[in-house]
């Protein structure tokens, strides 16, 4: 229980887990729910991927963890904690999030929008102190953003406004990230920045959870992977042990093929979902 | 920020020149040498009188209003997360307006002084708590804000229906008082309402500046805003409330005076950006200078007559605002 609280323990001490058990969801007006019973952990220094095809209830599935959204059934649980128990600046100071897209009719700065990531921290007339502005600056140059700080946010190139929001999520320190779909629309590079950023930060003890429509990256550099299908999670484990063909074909509705990764490196062997043309299936 | 405190340095200095130029002008044609002549023991006492009892109080009346419309503009701005949004957008000033024309039209208390802001003040409270309730019951689940601004609109338009079936029904005289009333007027100045204006004013305020930093998340989007740890249902009702109460008290003590609430929070955003901890004192204290200089030269401009203040707002502020916004689309 140290830490949630007390606000005593060392950003960096802490690394809780996050349990969402037999989650249960239904939209407003809609008839089916978007997610149905699923149950998950998310654990420090580990990288969980969050797959399935489009409608599949990812982004419900994260907010549900966020608290953003409350289950109709189940819980979620910040070790022994019910999320809702935490007040907001609390549940922001041990879970960031990085949306999957935003928008504003204000422009900020870099910079602005990075320290945004502060708010839990401070007091509402506390001054933004020497340490607030070090984990800024840090946040920054993690996410290679240092030298736009200074910028406007809406001058930037997507990639980069991806790594900004990524930015300000660090600087809120929490021992938990959730991502929705953060290497939608960037190039192969960024992308590949942006997994090996993920790796360093599963390093770091991080609990992570990615939400990606990329079957192939996260066989790579997630520790477990679950597949989502119509709100029910279909299979979560390792991925080399979930991804099969039958399970994918059955889940997506398409005609593929999986192929190990030719290497070199420590990825050799993952298993690389190519998708077949329809009358090849 | 760390420009913030020379920005406000700023300011705080044009507020004290508008503040001099205001008492140094008026229908009386006492200048600026007559009234510092007036501190001195042997003074004239109706130059005193005026100082006094007229510019003075009058001044202090228009940097309250234009103070509380740069602030409360520039709030519900960034809780409709609308660059459109002003103070009289959910419908606050048509409601205010609604109460006054119904005392001038109705002759209700003729003759106390306080009946007519006091039916403005009601009418606007009126007015908030409708629009707030209706979007409570139309909002799934906390107060959506597209359907606050809906909810405004709507209300604004029928308080609008309602002011003109009271003009329709008005004789001659309340009909051009109840016009006038609408415009902006800043006449009616005196210390007491004054006072009670500040007593208002400035506990609404400190509440607003307290949620600077909520403004800038909630600019982001609410679900953002949750995420980074604002309690954001609370944040929109505490600042509907404290904004929509400076609103009241403004028009109540002033009548509608258009496009300060508009133009000053954007003004100083197309000058110094978007974080709402400098934002919210500069677009105060802005409006502060700016009400100020346009009711100066409301007075000054058709003596002995005067304009409405609202007149000289819309007049004045409207084309320096499209400058501005040109200059700021060339960067």
């Amino acid at each position: 229980m140290k830490g949630a609280g007390s606000g005593g323990a060392r950003p960096g001490d802490w690394r809780p887990v996050l349990r969402g058990r037999g989650l249960t969801y239904v939209h407003p007006r809609a008839e089916e729910p978007a997610v149905r019973e699923v149950s998950l952990s998310v654990s420090p220094g580990q990288l969980l991927a969050v797959a399935g095809p489009n409608g599949a209830g990812k982004s419900t599935l994260l907010r549900l963890l966020s608290g953003a959204l409350r289950p109709d059934a189940g819980d979620v649980r910040l070790d022994e904690r019910a999320l809702g128990d935490l007040s907001d600046r609390e549940r922001a100071r041990a879970i960031a999030v990085v949306p999957q897209s935003e928008s504003s009719p204000f422009p900020v700065t870099v910079r602005e929008m990075v320290g945004m990531g502060r708010y839990a921290h401070l007091g509402r007339w506390e001054p933004v102190g020497n340490r607030d502005r070090a984990v800024v600056d840090r946040a920054l140059e993690r996410c290679a953003v240092a030298p736009f700080a200074e910028r406007q946010l809406e001058e930037l190139s997507g990639g980069e406004r991806q790594r900004v929001r990524i930015a300000r999520a660090l600087a809120q320190e929490a021992p938990i990230l959730l991502l929705d779909e953060p290497t939608a629309g960037l190039d192969l590079r960024f992308q590949m920045e942006l997994f090996h950023l993920l790796r360093e930060l599963r390093a770091d003890g991080l609990a992570l959870l990615l939400v990606t429509h990329d079957l192939n990256l996260a066989a790579r550099f997630a520790d477990r992977l679950l597949l989502l299908d119509r709100g029910r999670a279909e299979a979560i484990g390792p991925p080399a042990e979930i991804l099969s063909r039958e399970a994918l074909e059955g889940v997506y509705e398409w005609p593929l093929r999986l192929v190990p990764h030719p290497g070199p490196g420590s990825d050799t062997g993952a298993p690389q979902t190519i998708p077949l043309r329809r009358d090849d299936g | 920020m760390t420009h913030s405190p020379r920005r406000i340095a700023f300011l705080a200095l044009a507020v004290l020149v508008a503040v001099a130029l205001s008492v140094s002008f008026g229908a009386s044609g006492l200048g600026p040498g007559d009234l510092l002549r007036t501190l001195s023991a042997d003074a004239d006492p109706t130059a005193r009188t005026i100082l006094l009892q007229l510019r003075l109080p009058r001044a202090a009346l228009a940097a309250l209003v234009g103070g509380a419309l740069g602030l409360s503009g520039c709030t519900f701005q960034a809780l409709l997360r609308n660059p459109l949004a002003e103070p009289y957008v959910l419908g606050i000033s048509g409601g205010a307006a609604v109460g006054a024309v119904a005392v001038m039209v109705t002759g209700v208390g003729v003759g106390l002084p306080w009946t007519l802001p006091a039916g403005a003040f009601l009418g606007a409270v009126a007015a908030m708590t409708l629009v707030l309730q209706i979007a409570r019951r139309a909002s799934p689940g906390g107060v959506d804000t597209r359907i606050l601004i809906l909810a405004g609109v709507i209300a604004g338009a029928f308080f609008n229906a309602v002011i003109l079936l009271l003009l329709s029904l008005a004789d001659i005289e309340s009909f051009r008082s109840a016009i006038f009333w609408m415009m902006g007027n800043l006449s009616g100045a005196a210390w007491g309402s004054n006072g009670l204006l500040v007593l208002l004013l400035v506990p609404a305020s400190v509440v607003l500046l307290s949620l600077s930093r909520a403004f800038n998340l909630l600019s982001r989007g609410e679900e953002v805003a949750y995420h980074l740890g604002a309690s954001v249902q609370r944040v929109k009702l505490t600042a509907y409330l404290a904004a929509s109460l400076m609103v009241a008290a403004s028009v109540a003590a002033a009548g509608v005076i258009g496009f300060v609430g508009l133009i000053v929070p954007h003004a100083v955003r197309l000058a110094w950006g978007n974080d709402h901890r400098l934002l919210l004192p500069a677009s105060f204290l802005a409006g502060t200078a700016f009400l100020l200089l346009a009711d100066t030269v409301a007075r000054i401009v058709v003596a002995p007559a005067e304009l409405p203040t609202g007149v000289v707002t819309a007049v004045v502020g409207v084309p320096f605002f499209v400058v501005l916004l040109m200059r700021g689309g060339r960067r």
